[in-house]
């Protein structure tokens, strides 16, 4: 790290050149630093989220080429409370989230330490293990797929190959779940692991130097200095990993649409079904409004959660 | 600049087409004049290579240009949506799968071709397809009765049934022609895991809901009583509709691979195009790719046959065409180039041409050729019979959510997590519930023993 | 450059053997991928190993005659290149200064909070407002609307995550440097920038995968000349069959591109960074 005593020193003339454009920028830095950002969300967000708000206490027809909106909250209330897909949709939603996050955050986050401790090569197998995340998501259900394949999928091959059972993987409502969580976890443990390779990067070396000077094991330093460093990118990468795995949608529609019956309907491929596919926009836009309201549960939740687990890893 | 030099390129190798054809190759197809460049919202299907050959040929004769915006498959519809619902349309002509006509002639956003041009008639060799192409807005039926023309079917699909000739040869079993045959035989060739004896689409939503359908008519059950006449009443829980039910998901179990719950298309054509199956009930348009030695290991061996017949002797089968449609928000010069590329697209030597490409033509005239003898297209004749009795389904403006509610319920019957009696039950009072919410005449069918 | 090897936690055994591991998982499905690129539809079908390798999948996907994947591949390029620049731009700027600057809770909390609510709204019921606005601005089927749409879509997670790089930085380097004359816009970019070039080169890397692999809004604003990598992919999920051959040589052929471009990006600003500070 540099401190500020080491910022080399400008020259005067420079200096009295740039001064006046210099001290413009400083001093309205703050203000023009949040501009840019807020202009953009305030042009590009703003009149979706309006239009999602009014769209959800409409019903919205079509006749002679034109939208006709009409007020109807009720009705789509009543659509959101009658929606029998909805049970098992939202049951199936919590399971693959908790499940496939928590396994990412896991695998994700222990990866990053171990590729950071490597003395070699760290930046090309960064470069490997983040491939999953650049295939198309459509190809990715589509390969998925044929892996999973019952007669001629690798898996099934290798597992007669090694005299055992094929296994039905999409087309058994026990074990089909498991397979979609399963292509989720390759997927998008590259993310987890490549925002936490970089805040592991990120902590100053001379924690860990002073703690080894100290004699710390491994393990300390790991429970004591690292864990509780990366907790604020641990923090981001949950966030995000967990909003996205609301919202998945391409590997599930590839893989099952779904099924068989509900068992791996998930609430986005409902939603996908309701707004695109049977054109209800306002009950879309409520089923919208309540994954939204949904996820913000689950986030707080969540962060209950943590609280409780950190206390409890205190007092015990 | 790129768009002029192409411009002029396409006008070069018109001019060569016409000083190198004879004079006579060309008087059959329809002179339509110059016309002004259009866009044609077109979805990435196995018959779009044939549809662009015959677009490229248009363009050689007549020196008009036509852009083609291929979409893949699942997002066409909203493209579609898109273009109609604001300001000027991007698109000219518009191919939209039959199952989204309704939202959009019901909607008021398209063209009737007569408006268009009111002297345009539609050949009177090329098919019905059960009428979709015809909108009456009083009974909100698609029927060439008091309706208005809308659309023409640049490609019909419908379900056959193929067969091993060779294996049917070998166990000496006739080509099945009732659904119980199927079953018999299917029953005899099926060895898995080295030989499955029946494969259709079992997946949950439109796979099973379509496939299934077909079986269905065939028993003579039907999703409404008389939807034309205004008459929504439910008659999906009909002790026909269970027999049929019953017949599907038996013909899956007994001679279906393991996985018959999540069979999707690919699957199915998987399936047979590895020579796996012995049967099975898939699409016509999957017959070039059984044809293909890169993507198939029965090149020559897989037969064809109109899908069979139920108990009673009648046949059913679904159409699954597409429908080509002008959108209003589009410019009157650009309605009137997209109608004259269509009457071109409509004549005999250019089906013909599109069905030596790989398409399925429209015109029961190039089905009766001399095109049909070619073993190349042994597909035809049983294509031809299949359309005498095939028919469009799920022809309401509630059709996708009834095709959600049947998807799941056929789907829960054939894996086992409801009865046939139950499944049907649910779905019928599900479809009268969503009928009654939207004021239709309705009312369902005294319940079938669960 | 931020860090030596030697001063992270040495990997031990178990930690190798879980890279190991972890490695194998990652790229297996990928190598299948990769296999299935050089393999016709049938051996594809049939799950031949081994089979005979062939070269037409790649052939048709860029020399083909429906192919337009070259121009695909620019586009793509030019989307995600100029919308990950952007976002880097844009969110460090606003992460920082949500971070240094005494704003209001009701602004920090605020656009915080709004980020990350619209980053949980279903892209689905986006489509629509911004296909209109978009063409009302003449802006439909350009390369500009998907730059400004995926610099929106990818600002939540960028400034977020560069927060957390910004916050680590020790309150009393900012100071000093105050003291030295160093105004706010120089403290930003010579001194907490370049200590934040992992968390950069993190929400780098993931803006230009997010942007390169985006496909709904993609397929919302373009039209056949302007379509990016995804949507052509997509082609491949045809009606009745994806054609599996062509979609994996596509996608084999689109990471190559940017893993290229994520290395030079990386260097770009590492490079950049450095400049800035020895300056």
């Amino acid at each position: 790290m540099r401190d500020a005593a080491a910022l080399p020193e400008m020259t005067p003339q420079r200096r009295g050149a740039r001064v006046a454009i210099g001290q413009l920028i400083d001093r309205s830095f703050r203000y023009w630093s949040l501009l840019p950002a807020a202009l953009l969300f305030a042009a590009l967000t703003l009149y979706p989220l309006l239009n999602l708000l009014r769209m959800s206490v409409s019903t919205i027809a079509f006749a002679n080429g034109a939208e006709v909106w009409t007020f109807t909250p009720l009705r789509n209330f009543e659509a959101l409370t009658t929606d029998d897909v909805l049970r098992p949709a939202v049951v199936n939603t919590i399971v693959f989230v908790v499940v496939s996050v928590v396994i990412e955050m896991v695998l994700g986050v222990a990866l990053a330490i171990a590729v950071a401790g490597l003395s070699r090569a760290k930046r090309w197998v960064r470069t490997v293990a983040i491939l999953p995340i650049l295939v198309p998501p459509v190809a990715i259900g589509s390969m998925w797929k044929l892996m999973y394949n019952y007669d001629f999928g690798i898996f099934n091959q290798a597992l007669v190959a090694l005299g055992a059972m094929p296994v039905n993987w999409l087309g058994s409502t026990s074990v089909a779940l498991a397979s979609v969580i399963a292509v989720d976890v390759w997927h998008w443990v590259p993310f987890v692991f490549l925002i936490l390779f970089a805040a592991v990067e990120g902590i100053p070396p001379d924690l860990l130097e002073a703690a080894h000077v100290d004699g710390a094991t491994r393990a300390q330093m790991l429970r004591f200095i690292v864990l509780p460093l990366l907790r604020p990118a641990i923090v981001v990468a949950f966030l995000f990993r967990a909003i996205l795995a609301f919202k998945v949608f391409d590997e599930v529609f590839l893989l099952t649409a779904g099924g068989p019956g509900t068992s791996t309907e998930l609430v986005n491929l409902h939603l996908y079904k309701v707004f695109f596919e049977q054109n209800r926009l306002g009950y879309g836009a409520l089923l919208s409004l309540a994954v939204i309201a949904a996820i913000v549960a689950f986030l707080l939740v969540s962060s209950r959660v943590a609280l409780a687990v950190r206390r409890n890893g205190h007092s015990g | 600049m790129i768009a002029n030099l192409r411009h002029v390129c396409n006008l070069l190798v018109a001019v060569a087409f016409v000083a190198a054809a004879p004079a006579s190759a060309q008087k059959a197809f329809v002179d339509v004049g110059k016309q002004p460049d259009i866009t044609v919202l077109i979805g990435s299907t196995p018959w779009y290579p044939a549809f662009e050959k015959v677009v490229g040929l248009y363009e050689q004769q007549t020196g008009n240009h036509v852009k083609l915006d291929v979409t893949p498959f699942n997002s066409i519809l909203e493209k579609a949506r898109n273009a109609v619902r604001t300001g000027q349309s991007p698109y000219d002509l518009m191919t939209l799968d039959t199952q989204w006509t309704i939202e959009f002639y019901e909607g008021g956003f398209l063209s009737p071709l007569t408006d268009v041009d009111p002297k345009f008639v539609m050949p009177k060799e090329v098919l019905s397809y059960g009428d979709s192409g015809y909108w009456n807005a009083q009974k909100r039926w698609r029927t060439s009765d008091g309706g208005k023309l809308m659309a023409y079917t640049p490609l019909g699909n419908v379900q056959l049934l193929y067969y091993r000739g060779d294996l049917l040869k070998q166990a000496n079993i006739a080509v099945p022609k009732t659904w119980n045959d199927v079953l018999a035989s299917c029953s005899k060739l099926a060895k898995p895991p080295s030989m499955y004896g029946f494969v259709a689409r079992g997946e949950k939503g439109n796979g099973i809901r379509y496939d299934w359908q077909s079986i269905m008519l065939a028993e003579g059950a039907q999703v409404v009583k008389d939807p034309e006449a205004g008459d929504y009443t439910v008659t999906i829980n009909s002790p026909q509709a269970k027999a049929a039910l019953d017949l599907y998901a038996n013909l899956l179990k007994r001679c279906g691979p393991p996985n018959y719950g999540s069979l999707g298309q690919g699957d199915v054509i998987q399936l047979l195009a590895t020579g796996k199956s012995a049967l099975g009930d898939v699409v016509t348009a999957a017959f070039a790719s059984f044809e293909d030695p890169n993507k198939s290991l029965v090149v020559g061996k897989l037969e064809t046959a109109p899908l069979p017949a139920g108990a009673g002797g009648a046949h059913g089968a679904v159409i699954g065409n597409w429908n080509a449609v002008i959108p209003k928000n589009a410019s009157d010069a650009q309605k009137k180039a997209a109608l004259a590329f269509s009457r071109w697209f409509l004549t005999y030597d250019a089906q013909r041409a599109y069905a030596e490409a790989g398409g399925i033509p429209n015109r029961s005239d190039v089905f009766t050729s001399d095109l049909a003898k070619n073993p190349k297209y042994r597909w035809m004749p049983a294509y031809l019979e299949t359309m005498k009795f095939a028919r469009q389904e799920l022809g309401y403006a509630e059709g996708a959510q009834v095709e959600q509610i049947l998807g799941l319920r056929l789907n829960q019957a054939l894996i086992g997590e409801m009865s046939s009696g139950k499944a049907l039950n649910t779905a019928a009072q599900e479809i009268e519930a969503l009928f009654k919410k939207n004021g239709r005449r309705t009312g369902m069918l005294p319940p079938l023993p669960e | 450059m931020m860090t030596g090897s030697g001063t992270t936690i040495r990997a031990g055994v178990p930690g190798r053997v879980y890279v190991a591991l972890a490695l194998f998982a990652i790229v297996g499905p990928f190598v299948w991928i990769l296999t299935a690129s050089f393999k016709h539809q049938i051996a594809i079908y049939a799950g031949q190993f081994p089979f005979t390798p062939t070269l037409s999948n790649y052939a048709d996907v860029l020399f083909g005659r429906r192919s337009d994947f070259a121009g695909n591949i620019a586009n793509s390029l030019v989307v995600a290149a100029s919308s990950t620049a952007l976002v880097l731009i844009v969110g460090a700027l606003a992460a920082y200064s949500l971070h240094r600057f005494r704003w209001p809770t009701w602004v920090s909390a605020g656009f915080l909070a709004w980020t990350l609510v619209f980053h949980m709204v279903p892209v689905l019921t986006l489509l629509g407002p911004w296909y209109v606005a978009f063409r009302e601005l003449g802006l439909y089927d350009t390369r500009a609307a998907l730059i400004v749409t995926h610099v929106t879509i990818n600002l939540p997670m960028t400034v977020w995550l560069l927060r957390t790089f910004f916050r680590e930085i020790p309150p009393e380097i900012l100071e000093a440097a105050h003291v030295d004359g160093c105004g706010p816009f120089d403290a930003f970019r010579r001194i907490a920038l370049p200590i934040a070039l992992p968390g950069l080169i993190a929400a780098g890397i993931l803006a230009f995968v997010f942007s390169w692999n985006e496909f709904p809004i993609a397929l919302t604003l373009t039209s056949r000349t302007t379509a990016t990598v995804p949507v052509a992919i997509a082609r491949f999920a045809q009606q009745y069959e994806i054609q599996h051959a062509q979609m994996a040589a596509a996608s084999v052929i689109s990471t190559i591109p940017a893993v290229i471009l994520m290395f030079l990006g990386q260097r770009f600003i590492v490079s950049g960074l450095t400049l800035g500070a020895v300056k």
